[in-house]
């Protein structure tokens, strides 16, 4: 406790300067009010000293009487956290210096909060929409405090990723383009590549195909039905989901969860990452064209499978959690069955973790690819096993303790090669890691009731709650104005902050080496669903067909 | 049309063809916004422990290869033109499964802006299978069920809802 | 007379229908072997011939960039291909149907006819997946026919006869792949990649590009490039086997020889991870062609030695 003190106390000494209000709403938390001009000085002192990272920005509408909206950048330094709060108009005139200079991927958290609601970014790069349909009307906002259905009439004009018939650029080099429906993505996205021969010279992203809205929904529906929205953010990490928002709802009601329920939640959320890394290992070998590791891996998932129905009766969305507590326990004969599971696993894992890093043929398609070193990581601001595969740690369940964790602490792991043997290596060793703390915890359970009784208005305030996911650090931002429903909701996924390390890393590489690069950070389109950038080669002419023939013809006289 | 009257040869013919048909369903999966939740589960037909290869079943990459389009998820804004475009490279015959609860009604995404609504709203599906998500086993089923569906010779569902519609009062 | 029998090899007996008929069986063979590896149940019996007869009955689509006339052509030049050099082969063990001196090169450019028209096809439906991807194959081509061809010639130096019928003859009384070791790992690998099997499969490399230069044909055309695959397995098949395993006389070893390579074949298939397409280049003139040249060299000396 004493470090947050003192970290924060570092961190108002940095922003002396610029600090116009500062405050702590909670004990690990500084929140000091800027200005629009000393956002960039403020950024870049924070950022200079290495004051932890930015883990997101949210962006507040305080709706249409108040006149203003807010933008708020976290920084996050292990357990401490501290928000620069800028206050601008609302209207079109909300305008914010971009700091994607300072920090790379404030891109994607900028792009967003120019399109849910509307602020302007001075110096951005990019204007391409993210994640809003192609089709939808400028100069709406949906996240604005008095939108409308009504007003996201669809405009027929806009066609931005639409692929012209002629995708030809010259010469050997054309676009490929992937997604959004495409065998190599579970899920729309949509990437151009453009290559030349085999090799990837620039690399587009439009995301946006599975963007539903979910954040404005949740300020429509009470507290209780918001858990089941997000426990459908992510299928594949539904838990933690849930997990988050329901601490960071505990967290404002201020209500203390038992040992027991905190325990249960902790063990549903390693079997989570368990069937979620055993998952992603399969996609990964099956985009080498490995099909049989495909195989074997999703064939030993099904045990994962099995345990988290036996202990929540559900497959996939298993909906464990409940505001104050869980919904489920764990009997002796579910522990000793989730044990035997575990034995299983703990050898299949083991056999991967070899097959990982001695086939040879594996190791062609893994070793010395989409290698990011530990700068890189930083300047990235990668998490999850992403960074922790370049040596860089970042995992929430070790910085900032939550829940269990705080009491049946767990080793980090991690490697230093950054490449995407790495990536696989770090992801089977925390699987180990994991069945040995979902062992401890079964034999340390502590007794006790399951829930507590929740309030169902849930008192004025806001808080930020954070949990690693299997793909990194999950950030739900909430506010509540002491009613039934939240007032906002930000939920940033890992995904999201993951997304540069395919885009920087592809250009130079082999074609055949892009869905690898995809699949090496794990990505998750459902999660995050934002975002464009672009690696232009300088001197793009888009060719039609007959130009090129002609072109081709004049080439071969 | 009557099939009574065609000639012994046209009969086996066509019922080979419909066997063939029936035992080699290749699919392709497009997801329009879903949560994941049944894209995984489809995958996991695909392995060891359910194994639809079993039946025939294959999942195939392009829409031009393939005899059925698996549709996962609430069609959002931005998938709803995508979805047209690859039900419409498919070959004829082709059949329409719609997988999860949010792509039969919107599920729990009913009403936000981003979503359009359920996968039937745009184009012809024939089979539903409800779950958030369904289990492998179910979407096994809900496939058999389709196969055992035209098998008796039926029309595929989507066609003869279209026909019921059409047909006045 | 001469004409009706020589129609009937070709379109009934060895070749022909029954070819394919054999061909899909030992296709459904390699499906089974592999999802037995994998741990699955795999497909029925008479799966590739219900895919077939589907793929048949289906519409299909041309592109409205392509040729038509090159679009329809190609599949029935390809299938053309394989079906001829069936019948310079050895099939069910029964004496090939013709022989010439010189037929080996003949068979095997035959066999190369059916990537070709693959690559073509790719090129002329120019959608971007289908022009990578027939980029892709031809360039593997370049890679693995030298030394598949060289890998082939080995035993032909041995028999001392570029006939097919007469090396058979010969193998039969010299098992050559224990003489000739590398040669038949190569001729074995090299089949491998001419049938675009993992770990060979990168023009068709569903991940980066869909289904590579087949993407965009649908029914009939996909239908007649798979039938040629099929009848190309069978045909490399047997000529590995005849040349490398003690030859092949009478149905018995047929079925068994062949049945023995296929089963190899799906035991590295399910082994090894797809190769970049650099990689398989890489591996195909690093290692591949150098081996096989140090064989040929060897027995060009030992032979020169003996007379």
């Amino acid at each position: 406790m004493k470090n947050i003190e003192q970290d924060l106390k570092k961190a108002e000494e940095l922003l002396t300067g610029w600090n116009r209000e500062a405050s702590h709403p909670e004990t690990n938390r500084l929140d000091i009010v800027v200005t629009v001009d000393d956002l960039r000085p403020a950024v870049t002192a924070l950022h200079d000293a290495k004051w932890g990272y930015l883990s997101a920005i949210t962006g507040l509408d305080l709706g249409v009487e108040a006149g203003q909206m807010e933008a708020l950048y976290h920084f996050c330094n292990g357990p401490a956290i501290t928000t620069l709060r800028i206050r601008q108009p609302r209207g079109d005139v909300s305008r914010l210096p971009t700091i994607e200079d300072i920090i790379p991927p404030a891109t994607f958290f900028e792009r967003e909060m120019h399109e849910m609601l509307g602020f302007h970014f001075t110096g951005a790069r990019s204007s391409d929409r993210l994640f809003i349909s192609d089709d939808w009307p400028e100069g709406v906002y949906p996240m604005r405090a008095d939108f409308k259905v009504e007003q996201a009439q669809a405009v027929e004009d806009r066609r931005a990723d639409e692929m012209p018939e002629e995708g030809v650029i010259g010469g050997n080099t054309f676009v490929v383009p992937i997604g959004p429906q495409h065998p190599a993505l579970k899920e729309p996205g949509h990437f151009e590549f453009t290559v030349d021969g085999e090799v990837v010279t620039a690399a587009r992203m439009r995301l946006g195909y599975a963007h539903r809205g979910i954040e404005k929904a949740a300020e429509s529906r009470n507290w209780i039905q918001n858990l089941y929205l997000f426990e459908r953010v992510c299928g594949i990490c539904s838990h933690v989901h849930t997990m988050a928002y329901a601490m960071g709802v505990e967290k404002l009601a201020q209500v203390e969860v038992p040992m027991r329920a905190q325990a249960i939640r902790q063990i549903v959320a390693g079997l989570e990452r368990l069937h979620s890394h055993l998952l992603w290992l399969g996609v990964a070998a099956h985009e080498a064209g490995f099909d049989t590791l495909f195989m074997y891996s999703w064939r030993d998932r099904e045990t994962v499978m099995n345990l988290l129905e036996q202990v929540t009766g559900n497959r996939v969305n298993y909906s464990a959690n409940v505001l104050g507590g869980v919904k489920c326990d764990i009997g002796l004969e579910q522990a000793r069955l989730i044990k035997e599971g575990l034995n299983f696993l703990e050898t299949r894992i083991r056999h991967y973790l070899e097959v990982v890093t001695t086939d040879a043929m594996f190791l062609n398609r893994t070793r010395n690819v989409g290698t990011i070193t530990y700068d890189e990581a930083e300047r990235f601001g990668l998490l999850g096993p992403t960074a922790r595969a370049s040596g860089l740690v970042r995992d929430v369940r070790i910085e900032a303790p939550y829940g269990a964790y705080s009491q049946f602490p767990i080793s980090a792991v991690t490697e230093t090669n950054g490449d995407l043997e790495a990536r696989c290596v770090v992801r089977l060793n925390e699987l180990l890691v994991s069945c040995f703390a979902i062992r401890t915890l079964l034999d340390n359970l502590p007794d006790g009731p399951l829930t507590t009784r929740m309030p169902r208005k849930i008192p004025a305030g806001e808080t930020i709650s954070r949990v690693e996911a299997p793909r990194g650090e999950l950030f739900y931002y909430i506010k509540s104005a002491g009613g039934e429903t939240p007032a906002r909701v930000h939920v940033r996924t890992p995904s999201l902050c993951n997304w540069v390390s395919v885009l920087e890393k592809a250009v130079g590489r082999q074609l055949a080496d892009v869905p690898m690069l995809i699949a090496g950070m794990d990505p998750c389109f459902s999660c995050n669903d934002r975002l464009v950038t672009v690696a232009q080669p300088a001197g793009r002419r888009t060719w039609s067909w007959k130009e090129l023939r002609e072109y081709g013809i004049e080439y071969y006289k | 049309m009557n099939i009574d009257h065609d000639p012994l040869w046209v009969k086996v013919a066509k019922k080979v063809r419909t066997w063939a048909r029936l035992n080699s369903l290749w699919a392709v999966h497009f997801n329009s916004g879903s949560c994941n939740g049944c894209d995984i589960e489809i995958l996991a037909t695909l392995t060891p422990r359910y194994d639809v290869e079993r039946f025939g079943i294959k999942l195939e990459g392009s829409p031009r290869h393939a005899d059925v389009l698996i549709v996962t998820g609430p069609v959002t804004r931005q998938a709803r033109e995508r979805l047209i475009r690859t039900y419409e490279q498919m070959p004829e015959p082709k059949f329409v499964i719609s997988v999860g609860s949010c792509s039969i009604s919107g599920g729990v995404f009913e009403g936000c802006y981003n979503v359009g609504g359920a996968v039937d709203e745009v184009i012809p599906v024939d089979v539903f299978i409800p779950g958030c998500p369904p289990r492998p086993e179910a979407i096994v089923d809900g496939i058999i069920q389709l196969i055992t569906h035209l098998e008796k010779g039926n029309p595929p569902p989507s066609q003869s809802k279209q026909a019921a519609e059409k047909a006045p009062a | 007379m001469n004409t009706l029998s020589s129609l009937v090899s070709l379109l009934v007996f060895p070749a022909g229908l029954t070819l394919i008929f054999t061909g899909m069986f030992y296709e459904w063979i390699d499906r089974k072997l592999v999802a037995r590896f994998q741990n699955r149940v795999g497909p029925r019996w008479f799966q590739p011939f219900a895919d077939m007869v589907k793929l048949f009955a289906k519409e299909q689509i041309t592109p409205g960039l392509a040729n038509p006339f090159l679009f329809f052509g190609l599949p029935v030049i390809a299938i053309a291909g394989a079906l001829t050099a069936a019948l310079y082969v050895p099939l069910m063990g029964l004496e090939p149907v013709h022989s010439f001196p010189g037929d080996l090169i003949v068979t095997i450019y035959l066999l190369s006819l059916l990537t070709m028209c693959i690559g073509l096809a790719g090129w002329n439906t120019s959608s971007r997946f289908s022009l990578v991807g027939a980029t892709r194959a031809l360039t593997q081509m370049f890679a693995y026919e030298a030394p598949f061809l060289l890998s082939l010639l080995g035993p032909a130096l041995a028999a001392g006869s570029w006939q097919i019928s007469e090396i058979n003859q010969y193998a039969a009384s010299h098992w050559i792949a224990l003489s000739q070791p590398i040669g038949f790992v190569v001729a074995l690998i090299g089949l491998m990649g001419k049938l675009e099997l993992p770990p060979f499969d990168s023009p068709e490399a569903e991940t980066e590009i869909v289904a590579g230069a087949l993407t965009d044909y649908s029914g009939r055309g996909l239908a007649i490039f798979k039938l040629g695959k099929s009848i190309e397995l069978i045909v490399g098949i047997t000529l590995v086997s005849a040349f490398y395993l003690g030859g092949l006389n009478g149905l018995l070893p047929f079925v068994l020889k062949t049945l023995a390579v296929l089963l190899l074949m799906a035991v590295l298939q399910s082994l090894l991870t797809r190769l970049r397409i650099d990689q398989t280049v890489g591996l195909w003139w690093r290692f591949g062609a150098i081996l096989v040249l140090v064989q040929i060299l060897i027995i060009i000396f030992l032979r020169g030695a003996s007379l």
